[in-house]
């Protein structure tokens, strides 16, 4: 978002001394902001929660609390709040049941591997070259996809969609909220940073070195990366000077745009954020160095099997681990698998996310990170569900530089809310109700509020939806 | 020296005794039995010499090893099915996989049990989660059925072979049509080629042997092993999605006397009373509810409860992608279906005592007095995402619970405050 700034400004200065915003717009292709969002969230009524356990995220949890949220914000979180006045106030006793924020997902492929998983549809994958930093996640994924409303049945209610692995640089991933609409544009979480999709180890040395090209080892992943980011940086720098001659009032020559290298500039910039899908604790290690050389950030490695044995260090430079609670042994680099995984990098002080890379899982975090806190507690890390919560909430937030909207339950944040129908970590506990920006936008006991996709529709019997 | 030979002998029987045939006691214990005894609070478990001796109130303590499970449930082990436990290390490694053939030759008979490892990492990785024997069968293949599964135990030992050949895995639908060149029609037609060619083998053999008989498609190595399914002696069981896949090879099981079971069926809750009648059992994930192809559109995630519902017999099976690695995972798809409307009882029953009476294993899957001794002792609700395996028992002995991810776990659990030390061991 940032960078479409700093070029509208600069578009502003090049084209006239006073233009108005809409002008530049006009004017300067490059100005314009391509594929913003057009989320609308939905108008609904004032909720008021009462008698929940409330998991707040903020290592809270609160018995036989409220939460009030109205205008799609949580207004307040607490014991004893009495009850609002607003007309039309909807009041749920939620006796027995739990709230909790919504569940995000860093790391999922719905829309660009939609179900039914065809090759006409699997556009998850540009495996035509190592780097492919120019192409966008968000102009792949099918909104259609009926995957989308079996995660909101899961109670997730924003997701990141990356790009897949083959590649040493992926492409951009998009964050979403959970919505059907009818192009990724109103799909898309208002003002969420695009992230960069970055891949370690097996799969990119195997897509490419079985086509006999660069990179067909881990030495040549890492020259992969490297010679990207000088390349980017030598373009971050004339577009630097660029802007500072227009600054100073003597335009130099504008440098030539470059689709791929806005995109790694942009990461430079420290716009978006980068997703490191990497299992390996040695290699995490290196990324980081790569990290250092270059002057960027790595926001969350994905993934990330090993991050145990080097929690300290993600701890020390602030790097989230995305983490499965048990699988494992599909390749070799995720043979070292322990499922206290989660528990430790917690336990180290690092950030902790649980997250799905399955259209199964995700439906499923809760109890994702139910096992994982089971784990470490049997191993005596003393992990309650105020722990576990944040690995499918703020955390995850977090990792997509989203925690000041979402993510907790906390005054003048998005009421992206779910009610369970017990302890949601429990196997036989259901999402009752999700509401996103404070609309239901799923409800388990009202076939109305079940979003239903185009594909749902008639296809087996024509009268009925598929489910 | 001769007095020495007796002592020994005495000595070595001792021994032995102590290793395989020490007796347990299971105190306070809530039992699921899934025998007539049904489930039982506070129950005692006595096993000795391998084999469970009683279950009930109040055994007393007579033994040589008495747990205390008061607060804890015990369970038959789970019974993985359908997986590659001990035929493969690492999925993406080949050279470690010996679950699959890609081969002309190797059909129906190709049985991978000979290729079984017990020293593979995912048998105590499975076992200390619970899991005590599993039904290895042939991954995928080139044939419409590609071989055999056979039942193996955990325990640890070589060749840890239960039985051999208990059923046949094949496909039809979207997989099957692909095989045989791009119809289910001719799938079909090529699967009643193999069970005509079967019975002509069965009533010619002599002549095939002995070359005087005309030319079969069929390999004799494939000929023989389709004798025990032809005679209804062992199960076919077919990976098939569609409803109208399902009808076409119910009618196919029908006519041909076969022992049919069901494998994936994402659809079969739309037929659910064709197969209820036909008695055939449905092997199937319940936590897969992904339409993934166009033949698995109505996959749903109460199948399994719409399936019960309609008189079906049901086996489970884990999530397709983790089934060999975690197959211990079945416990936690069952407790999805209990939640999603299945009686708790059979969502347990089919991943313990219901495979075990469908594929012919007549002591184990209950805790019943006579019964093989292999059961494991959970922390709390078996099919609960929160609990654990305390102790797991094979053969009457209580099994380590130590993995290569435990030994990971304990060189890095201090790594903040321990850094130099980590490699010492």
């Amino acid at each position: 978002m940032k960078k479409q700034f700093i070029k509208t400004t600069i578009a502003a200065l090049l084209s006239a001394v006073i233009v108005s915003c809409a002008d530049d717009a006009k004017d300067e292709k490059e100005g314009a902001k391509p594929f913003a969002s057009r989320y609308q969230p939905q108008e609904f009524a004032p909720v008021f929660i009462t008698n929940a356990t409330i998991l707040t995220a903020t290592d809270e949890q609160i018995d036989k609390g409220s939460v009030y949220f109205k205008d799609g914000k949580v207004v307040e979180v607490g014991k004893d709040l009495s009850e609002p006045s607003d007309d039309g106030l909807i009041v749920i006793d939620a006796k027995g049941k739990w709230v909790t924020p919504g569940i995000i997902d860093v790391h999922s492929h719905l829309g660009v591997y939609p179900a039914p998983g065809v090759q006409s549809s699997a556009d998850g994958n540009e495996m035509t070259a190592p780097v492919t930093a120019e192409v966008w996640a968000e102009h792949s994924v099918w909104p259609q996809d009926p995957q989308f409303s079996l995660a909101l049945a899961g109670g997730v209610t924003s997701m990141q969609i990356l790009p897949g692995s083959a590649n040493l640089v992926g492409g951009r991933s998009v964050t979403l909220k959970n919505v059907l609409g009818r192009s990724v544009m109103d799909m898309k979480f208002p003002d969420a940073p695009h992230g960069l999709k970055m891949a370690c180890g097996e799969n990119p040395k195997r897509v490419y070195g079985s086509k006999g090209r660069a990179p067909a080892t881990r030495m040549g992943n890492v020259a992969g990366y490297r010679k990207s980011w000088i390349q980017a940086a030598d373009y971050k720098k004339q577009w630097d000077a660029y802007k500072s001659s227009v600054e100073a009032g003597k335009p130099g020559k504008k440098p030539k745009r470059d689709l791929k290298l806005d995109t790694l500039m942009d990461v430079l910039n420290g716009e978006i954020l980068v997703h490191n899908h990497c299992y390996r604790a040695d290699e995490m290690a290196v990324m980081l160095e790569i990290a250092k050389e270059f002057d960027y950030k790595v926001s969350t490695f994905h993934h990330a099997i090993e991050s145990y044995k080097i929690a300290d260090l993600l701890a020390e430079n602030d790097v989230c681990s995305a983490m499965w609670s048990d699988w494992w042994g599909f390749k070799q680099e995720a043979y070292d698998t322990i499922p206290e995984n989660v528990a430790l990098v917690e336990k180290a002080g690092a950030c902790a996310v649980v997250h799905s890379d399955s259209a199964i899982g995700i439906q499923h975090l809760n109890k994702e990170a139910a096992k994982a806190m089971t784990s470490g507690n049997k191993m005596g890390l003393n992990l309650d569900a105020s722990d576990a919560i944040k690995w499918i909430t703020i955390n995850a937030a977090k990792s997509l530089g989203i925690e000041e909207q979402t993510g907790s339950l906390e005054e003048g944040k998005m009421a992206d809310i779910v009610l369970w129908d017990g302890n949601p970590f429990s196997v036989y506990t259901k999402a009752e109700k999700v509401f996103i920006d404070g609309a239901l936008m799923y409800d388990r006991n009202n076939d109305e509020l079940q979003p239903i996709s185009d594909f749902d529709l008639g296809t087996i019997k024509p009268e009925e939806n598929r489910l | 020296m001769k007095l020495l030979t007796p002592i020994y002998t005495v000595l070595v029987c001792i021994a032995s005794f102590g290793l395989s045939a020490e007796s347990i006691l299971i105190k306070n214990a809530k039992v699921h039995t899934q025998s007539e005894q049904g489930t039982l609070e506070d129950a005692d478990i006595l096993i000795d010499n391998g084999k469970i001796r009683m279950v009930g109130k109040g055994i007393g303590s007579d033994a040589d090893r008495v747990i205390d499970a008061k607060g804890m449930q015990v369970t038959p082990g789970i019974f993985a099915l359908n997986n590659s436990i001990g035929l493969v290390e690492i999925d993406a490694l080949d050279q470690t996989a010996d679950s699959y053939v890609d081969d002309e030759f190797n059909g129906v008979s190709f049985s991978p049990e000979e290729a079984f490892n017990p020293n593979s990492t995912l048998i105590p990785h499975n076992r200390a989660n619970g899991v005590t024997r599993t039904l290895i069968a042939p991954a995928y293949g080139n044939h419409l059925l590609r071989g055999q599964a056979s039942v193996m135990s955990l325990n640890g030992e070589y060749h840890p072979l239960i039985k051999k050949g208990v059923a046949v895995f094949g496909s039809y639908g979207e997989t099957g049509s692909n095989i045989a060149g791009g119809s289910r029609a001719t799938a079909l037609k090529q699967l009643q080629l193999l069970l005509d060619e079967a019975r002509e083998y069965s009533d010619n053999y002599e002549a095939i042997l002995t070359g005087e008989y005309r030319e079969l498609f069929t390999s004799i190595e494939d000929l023989k092993a389709l004798q025990p399914l032809i005679k209804g002696e062992i199960p076919l069981v077919m990976n098939v999605h569609r409803a109208a896949d399902i009808k076409a090879l119910l009618r196919f099981a029908s006519r041909n006397n076969l022992r049919l079971i069901i494998n994936g069926a994402a659809e079969a809750w739309m037929v659910a009373k064709d197969i209820a009648r036909a008695n055939v059992p449905v092997l199937l994930d319940p936590m897969d509810n992904i339409p993934r192809s166009f033949e698995a559109l109505g996959q749903r995630i109460d199948n399994a409860s719409l399936l019960h519902k309609a008189g079906v017999t049901l086996l489970f099976q884990g999530p397709g992608f983790q089934n060999t690695h975690n197959g211990h995972t079945v416990r936690h798809s069952a407790g999805l279906a209990v939640a999603y409307g299945l009686p708790y009882d059979i969502a347990l029953a089919a991943f313990t005592s219901t495979p075990a009476t469908t594929f012919g294993l007549s002591n184990y899957g209950q805790i019943k007095p006579g019964f093989n001794a292999e059961l494991v002792v959970w922390d709390g609700d078996p099919l609960e995402v929160t609990s654990v395996a305390e102790k797991v028992i094979i053969d009457g002995k209580v099994m380590s619970m130590v993995t290569k991810s435990k030994r990971l776990r304990d060189r890095y659990k201090n790594i903040t405050t321990d850094k130099n030390t980590a490699f010492n061991k």
